[in-house]
């Protein structure tokens, strides 16, 4: 909470450098002025207005009269984008894999989101707003994922979107394997090590879930007495196989994504994402057959055997055919160049603008289930909006302001500001003899902590009680 | 029964691990040799380019002008150029005509799949002193990567070895050639050292896995990078013992015949500073170690990497050091860096008045990223004149070739490419390219297999 | 640094019968007014009186404290004192890595077990089973002043079940004030096995804590009407849990960030427990909620400090490690402010002289002088559920007590008498220095090891790498404490450099090809028995691995 409230001191000093009328923060109500707006659903509105009230877009249009207390932003010669949604990251995980079982259904990257990450401070200068934070790949099925958005500088808890689906990673190929590298003589090999063997775990999850449910099923009707265990790893699964939780698939190869989605079929469910898909150009009328959608690199290739075959006309195949695509991440330093990502789409191949825009907006918010609210600039959405300096897909453009919910979360100006508090700040803690240098003044150099052996060097950090 | 059964698996079990091992190499090669990609060395001939927007990158822009490559050069340029009799016209209505760009920081043709498929891997070579090895003689003429990277607008890079303490020589090729030689523009450009650094393994590089990374205690770090120096050094001086026993050796013959070291031997110009040696370091101290070195032992030297290097542009600039930049797409390393810390060096280089170029870094199938590296730096802080030149004409110069590439002016070598708007654009197309004043087909991995399931239903 | 050695006598109240008085004491007595000259009479180690104005009974022994202090003897809420090895602490924020160190080291130390859960899952391990008496390893704690203390190994993800116990005594029976005061819980992974993550952790605590109350739910049939019902398991682990869920029994978490504590807090909520913090370093940062769930704290002593010297080629420090130290010791005010309820402990690995010299830098800091006292005696009594009995300086309670000369928080406090269960410790104050020899702190109990461990072998590992697992083999030879040798990966074969053998482990660098390029790396690892853990740091970051040694 203490960083909030810093940041809404800042802004309000700064009221000065955004030619802002700010009478009250307290309802963060934004009007943006005179901009070029990307809607990403009903193209782009030249010289428009948007206003943002508690949180919702409430206006679209020329001409709008700022209501009391609102913040104006002058966003003459400016672009506005919907706020980037990246359907593929890890940012603030503590932890990313559990890699002891091929399938970990029962964790969660819900327990390891951290909000002190400064990737996510750097994701919303790249104009991202929102984010699904994946399990990693190392299983079959891994843990179960949260949908976010990036409001940093808040508690955990407000982070995850509360009304968004739950999903769950599932992943195939070289990953999960283990084949990659060789493991060393007499280190006994995790099952499965092959793609069928894969495609067998999964379909032994099934199973088992269909079995637990009807365990549960017998129980609630009276048929068996004795209560079933709640069972943490199947759950999940039987949220699939009823249509609840969304699956998240990681592979590469068309062969694998296709067999999973034949399984999907044999099971009743559809797969909301084949993930990365490098190679889904090459089923795409498949994918489009039964709804799911398709999150990939625009280019990214060539890092392992499984990605050799990807070319960055996949979006386009996929569009042509009807698919939903979105271009995610994967990486804290990918994600903060999606605008760049989705403005090469139109390069290869040449996807229309707005459908070029949608698959880092509209299109993610869709597969993740959350297009009710954000993914677009329409009315009763939420104020998830990003201001450039120049058109998002050009280069030389720049994020000024990354606004969810009508809250600013980064702005240029505001992140200049900081850099100067941020350095009186060091001058002055630099003084502090707690922090001088054993030695450089500031008391008798003080002898290391006694260790008991076995601890680690904490070096300067102290050991800061058990943990 | 059971010793066959025995048998039968045993077999088994070795097909599973031989197709474990080589798999990977196998479809490698069948990738490779599939398609029309393979040679696709483009055709020569005499090209005039009519009515285009010319960005020489040297001297003015020229709105409406016309450029003529003959014999692998460029013949001419200007608004009023006549087109030779003979020349293939091409239209350059509503394009822009750029100097090919250049990638001085990559390892392209040395790894064809970096994970996990080692049989495609030419990176490091063993040992701390390979002076001696080259990469001209590890690149792989048909990468993939090569036509992927060039049909971006790309025409040539430093393909550089990487590991060890001195990596081995790096070679600066055109992308274009069915042989190493038909593809080197300087077969053994520079030596690559990669420069001991302190390394305390908790602060410059990270963060970002959550964990509590504990750090070396710095004193220590700095004992060892400083050893490290000194066995650096040490190389230098067997060089120059070894050296002075040749040349006596050379006077008096009825001295002991002293036995070659190849790699000493290899080793001698870089000592001399005849050519440049490339040292990867990243932070300041580091550089600032690199420049001390560079003046002390009297190298010519080049930094790769060069995150800091703005803060250091006093010691590289009093010893000649110019900076091959490839952090534009990196993460700042620090929680306490500013946001954009790696996307304004550039912009704080050329405002320190620093020599230097944009670089991917990369392996090679992300290389034709490089004119959005240069595009980044010009959102921030660097003009967009400066962004071009970072990957044109500076490239050029810091890899002493300013008089063959680089920029359009009559006499270089045409390596020449026409696009559709701005090069350094995201969303601009590459129409036509040429390379040694050959056009090269805009095809690739990539298109051949665009081409092959664009239509399927 | 005052140049005291500190030498323990046996005074002695052997004769069971005969009472000991402290005359003319400034008395503290935390549960009421402060006595500014008086007297406290012991007996049957008991507090048998104490008043302004009382004449010691004629059979006492008479101790004239004249220009003294009496205080409850302090208690310390979180140490490993008596327990038989020197426990590892699993690390911070992140875990991995430290935290399969210790369950490493868990699994060598714990005793075979037949409990279906692997070491680190054992909710049934009880330092009361542990624990040693002997009261010479006590010595350099309670000499501070210190009279009790809540103890605890801190391996596993389940530490166990701690135990409150005085400093003295010649048996355990003797010296356990309570034999069980909850369940303590570390963010921490097992080895080579679910879980591996700190992910894992929290589904696997999740899933034994459900398990918990299904087996209790028909344990409880069962026994009502075992016809016709399949018996249920007897699982000692779970069985082990009942007290926790049933909030019979507090479940202590260590969480030093603010993101810990919330995770900790977090489970509190969902499974309904008595839940206290330890550590606490950040707690002050989320000090609202703690006060909304009713969650205590044993807010550690052993504040960040600098130890590194500065050097010109070093970078900055970060503005976290700057904030962390200065912000720490104002933590505690911050918590009584908001009216956490907190307890002072030592934070496991400080100098002992810490516990006090910390405590009154938390007093600067801005934590009220008499709630410091308190978060010391009684507020530690009454988080640890004993403050019917001892914490404060009333009659009938049990005769814990630290007769204190000079500043408690001051540099120069010497404790002439420290009274645990009436027995009376007497240290003399020793002639100054002669060498520069700094203070005696550390605790007792743990001699040092000499020499190093034996790493010598092949390892296989797995290293965590986060998104691609990958395995590896460690191949030592070992030359006294000099380590030679190779590391293989999939991405090749580097020798390792600078190999050292530690007490417990090893530590070396190595260069190591990577995606193309060549990455530095340093290594520190510990061996315990056939398990090896640690991390390696690289540039990118740190990163846990964790394996066994080939046999």
């Amino acid at each position: 909470m203490k960083k909030i409230t810093a940041y809404f001191v800042l802004l309000i000093l700064l009221v000065g450098s955004f030619s802002v009328v700010v009478s009250a923060q307290s309802n963060n109500d934004v009007l943006i002025k005179n901009a070029s707006v990307l809607t990403a659903a009903r193209g782009t509105l030249e010289n428009t207005d948007i206003l943002i009230q508690n949180g919702k877009i409430t206006r679209i249009g020329k001409g709008i009269t700022a209501p009391a207390g609102a913040r104006v932003i002058d966003a003459t010669g400016k672009f506005v984008t919907p706020g980037i949604i990246d359907a593929h990251s890890h940012s603030m995980l503590d932890a990313i894999n559990e890699g002891s079982f091929s399938v970990t259904s029962m964790v969660r990257t819900r327990d390891m989101l951290n909000p002190t990450d400064i990737e996510i401070y750097r994701a919303l200068a790249g104009g991202v707003t929102g984010a699904l934070l994946l399990h990693g790949s190392a299983n079959s099925i891994g843990g179960q994922s949260t949908t976010v958005k990036f409001k940093w500088g808040h508690p955990v808890e407000d982070y995850p979107i509360a009304d968004a689906p739950p999903g769950i990673k599932f992943a195939m190929g070289e990953n999960v394997r283990q084949t990659t590298f060789s493991p060393p003589p007499g280190t006994p090999l995790r099952y499965p090590r092959t793609r069928q063997g894969v495609i067998e775990t999964m379909r032994d999850a099934f199973i088992r879930a269909r079995d637990y449910k009807q365990a549960w099923d017998d129980f609630k009707s009276g048929k068996t007495k004795v209560q079933p265990r709640t069972d943490l790893e199947l759950k999940p699964i039987v949220e699939i196989l009823e249509g609840k939780r969304l699956v998240h698939a990681h592979g590469y190869r068309a062969d694998e994504h296709l067999n999973l989605m034949l399984l999907a079929d044999e099971f009743g469910f559809r797969v909301a994402t084949l993930q990365h898909g490098l190679e889904t150009y090459k089923i795409a009328p498949e994918i489009a057959k039964r709804g799911t959608g398709a999150s990939i690199f625009t280019d990214f290739w060539g890092f392992k055997l499984e990605s050799y075959d990807a070319i960055p006309y996949t979006a386009y195949i996929l569009w042509k055919n009807g698919v939903n695509v979105s271009i995610n991440s994967d990486d804290g330093g990918r994600m903060r160049r999606l605008n760049l990502d989705a403005a090469k789409v139109q390069k290869y191949g040449g996807v229309p603008e707005q459908d070029a825009l949608q698959m880092i907006t509209l299109n993610p918010a869709k597969q993740l289930g959350i297009d009710k609210r954000t993914g677009s600039i329409e009315v009763g959405k939420d104020g998830d909006v990003v201001i450039w300096n120049a058109h998002p897909f050009s280069v030389y453009s720049r994020v000024d302001t990354t606004i969810i919910e009508g809250v600013t979360y980064f702005d240029r100006a505001v992140d200049a500001k900081m850099r100067m508090d941020v350095a009186k700040e060091r001058e002055t803690l630099e003084k502090l003899d707690i922090n001088k240098a054993p030695g450089t003044g500031g008391g008798p150099p003080s002898r290391p902590a006694e260790r008991r052996r076995g601890d680690r060097d904490d070096a300067d950090n102290g050991d800061g009680g058990n943990n | 029964m059971n010793s066959q059964r025995t048998m039968h698996n045993a077999k088994l079990f070795l097909i599973l691990v031989l197709s474990v091992i080589i798999g990977g190499q196998f479809s490698l090669v069948s990738a490779q040799n599939d398609g029309s990609q393979q040679n696709q060395t483009g055709r020569a001939g005499t090209f005039a380019i009519v009515g285009a927007r010319i960005v020489t990158v040297s001297g003015a822009t020229i709105e409406n002008g016309t450029i003529v490559i003959q014999n692998g050069k460029i013949a001419a340029i200007g608004a009023n150029v006549s087109v030779p009799a003979g020349a293939e016209k091409i239209d350059g209505k509503g394009m822009s005509v750029y100097p090919g760009m250049i990638d001085a920081g990559t390892n392209m043709g040395l790894a064809e799949i970096t994970l996990a498929v080692n049989g495609s891997v030419d990176l490091t070579e063993v040992g701390t002193m390979n002076a001696n090895t080259k990469a001209i003689k590890g690149i792989n003429p048909h990468s993939a990567h090569i036509n992927v990277t060039r049909v971006n607008g790309i025409t040539s890079v430093l393909s550089a070895p990487a590991g060890g303490l001195m990596a081995g020589q790096a070679a600066i090729i055109n992308l274009n050639g069915s042989t190493p030689d038909e593809m080197a523009v300087v077969r053994e450009y520079a030596l690559v050292i990669n420069f001991p650094r302190i390394a305390t393994g908790g602060g410059f590089g990270g963060g970002g896995f959550g964990g509590g990374a504990q750090p070396v205690d710095f004193n220590e770090a700095v004992k060892r990078r400083d050893t490290q120096v000194e066995e650096l050094k040490k190389i230098f001086k067997s060089t120059t013992t070894y050296m002075r026993a040749k040349d006596a050796y050379a006077k008096d013959k009825t001295l002991p015949y002293p036995a070659t070291d190849q790699k000493l031997e290899a080793f001698e110009p870089f000592m001399k500073g005849e050519k440049p040696i490339i040292f990867t370091a990243e932070r300041e101290r580091d550089i600032r170690g690199v420049a001390k070195f560079v003046s002390e032992m009297k190298v010519k030297g080049i930094i790769m990497g060069g995150q800091e290097a703005w803060k250091a542009a006093d010691d590289l600039k009093k010893n000649n050091i110019p900076v091959i930049y490839t952090n534009v797409y990196s993460l700042p390393v620090r929680d306490d860096d500013d946001y954009d810390y790696l996307f304004t060096a550039p912009s704080k280089m050329a405002a320190a008045g620093l020599k230097f170029c944009i670089s991917t870094g990369d392996t090679g199938p992300m290389v034709r990223d490089l004119p959005y590296h240069a595009g980044i730096a010009g959102a921030f802080g660097l003009s967009k004149e400066d962004a071009l030149k970072s990957v044109t004409l500076y490239s050029a110069e810091i890899l002493g070739l300013a008089d063959k590439m680089g920029s359009l002016d009559v006499g270089k070598v045409a390596n020449v490419v026409v696009a559709d708007g701005d090069l350094l654009e995201a969303r601009t197309n590459i129409k036509y390219m040429f390379i040694n004043g050959r056009m090269i087909p805009l095809t690739s991995r990539h298109t051949e297999l665009f081409d092959s399931f664009k239509d399927r239903k | 640094m005052l140049g005291l050695v500190a030498i323990c006598l046996l005074y002695g109240t052997e004769a069971q019968g005969q009472s000991y008085a402290i005359t003319n004491a400034k008395i503290v007595t935390v549960s009421g007014a402060t006595i500014d000259k008086g007297t406290i009479v012991i007996r049957n180690g008991l507090i048998d009186a104490v008043g302004a104005n009382l004449t010691p009974p004629a059979d006492a022994q008479v101790f004239d404290a004249t220009g003294l202090t009496v205080y409850p003897g302090f208690i310390d809420t979180l140490t490993s004192l008596g327990l038989p090895s020197a426990p590892v602490r699993p690390q911070g924020p992140g875990g991995g890595g430290g935290g399969a160190a210790a369950a490493a080291a868990a699994a060598a130390l714990q005793p075979a077990s037949n409990s279906n859960y692997p070491a680190g899952l054992r909710p049934e391990d009880a330092a009361f089973n542990e624990v040693r008496a002997g009261e010479s390893q006590f010595e350099a704690v309670r000499n501070a002043g210190i009279t009790t203390v809540l103890t605890i190994g801190r391996t596993g993800i389940f530490n166990g079940q701690s135990t409150v116990i005085n400093l003295a005594g010649d048996s355990v029976s003797g010296m356990v004030v309570k034999p069980q005061f909850a369940e303590h819980i570390s963010f921490a992974t097992l080895p080579g096995q679910y879980p591996v993550s700190l992910m894992g952790t929290f589904s696997a605590l999740r899933q034994m804590f459900y398990d918990a109350q299904r087996l209790q739910d028909m344990q409880k049939a069962y026994a009502a009407n075992p016809k016709g019902m399949r018996r249920p398991d007897a699982d000692r682990s779970l069985e082990a849990l009942f007290p926790a869920i049933n909030r019979q029994m507090p479940v202590v978490f260590n969480a030093n960030t603010e993101i810990e504590i919330v995770r900790a807090l977090d489970l509190i909520k969902e499974f309904k427990l008595n839940g206290v913090i330890a550590g606490g370093q950040e707690s002050w940062k989320v000090a609202d909620r703690l006060k909304a769930q009713d969650v205590a704290v044993l807010l550690s002593l052993n504040f960040p400090k600098r130890t590194t010297a500065s050097s010109p080629e070093a970078d900055p420090e970060s503005m976290q490690t700057l904030r962390l130290r200065a912000d720490t010791p104002k933590g505690a005010g911050k918590l009584a402010a908001a009216g956490v309820k907190f307890a002072f402990q030592s934070g496991g690995a400080t100098a002992v002289g810490d516990y006090f010299t910390n405590a009154g830098k938390a007093v600067e800091g801005g934590l009220n002088r008499d709630a410091a006292i308190r978060a010391m005696t009684l507020g530690a009594a009454e988080i640890l559920g004993v403050s019917d009995r001892t914490g404060s300086i009333e009659t009938g309670k049990i005769a814990n007590l630290a007769i204190v000369k000079g500043d408690l928080f001051g540099k120069e406090k010497f404790v002439p008498q420290i009274i645990v269960d009436g027995k009376v410790f007497e240290q003399k104050e020793a002639p100054k220095p002669t060498s520069g020899r700094p203070d005696s702190g550390g605790q007792g109990g743990t001699p040092p090891n000499a020499g190093s461990a034996n790493v010598g072998g092949m390892y296989s590992i797995n290293i965590d790498v986060p998104g691609s697992p990958i395995s590896g083999t460690l191949n030592f030879t070992q030359a006294g404490s000099a380590l030679t040798g190779t590391m293989i990966t999939q991405a090749g074969t580097a020798p390792i450099r600078d190999g050292r053998v530690t007490a417990t482990g090893f530590s070396f660098a190595a260069t190591v090809p990577y995606g193309g390029a060549s990455l530095e790396i340093t290594v520190q690892g510990s061996v315990s028995g056939n398990q090896v853990s640690g991390t390696i740091d690289t540039p990118q970051g740190a990163v846990p691995f964790s394996g066994t040694k080939n046999p």
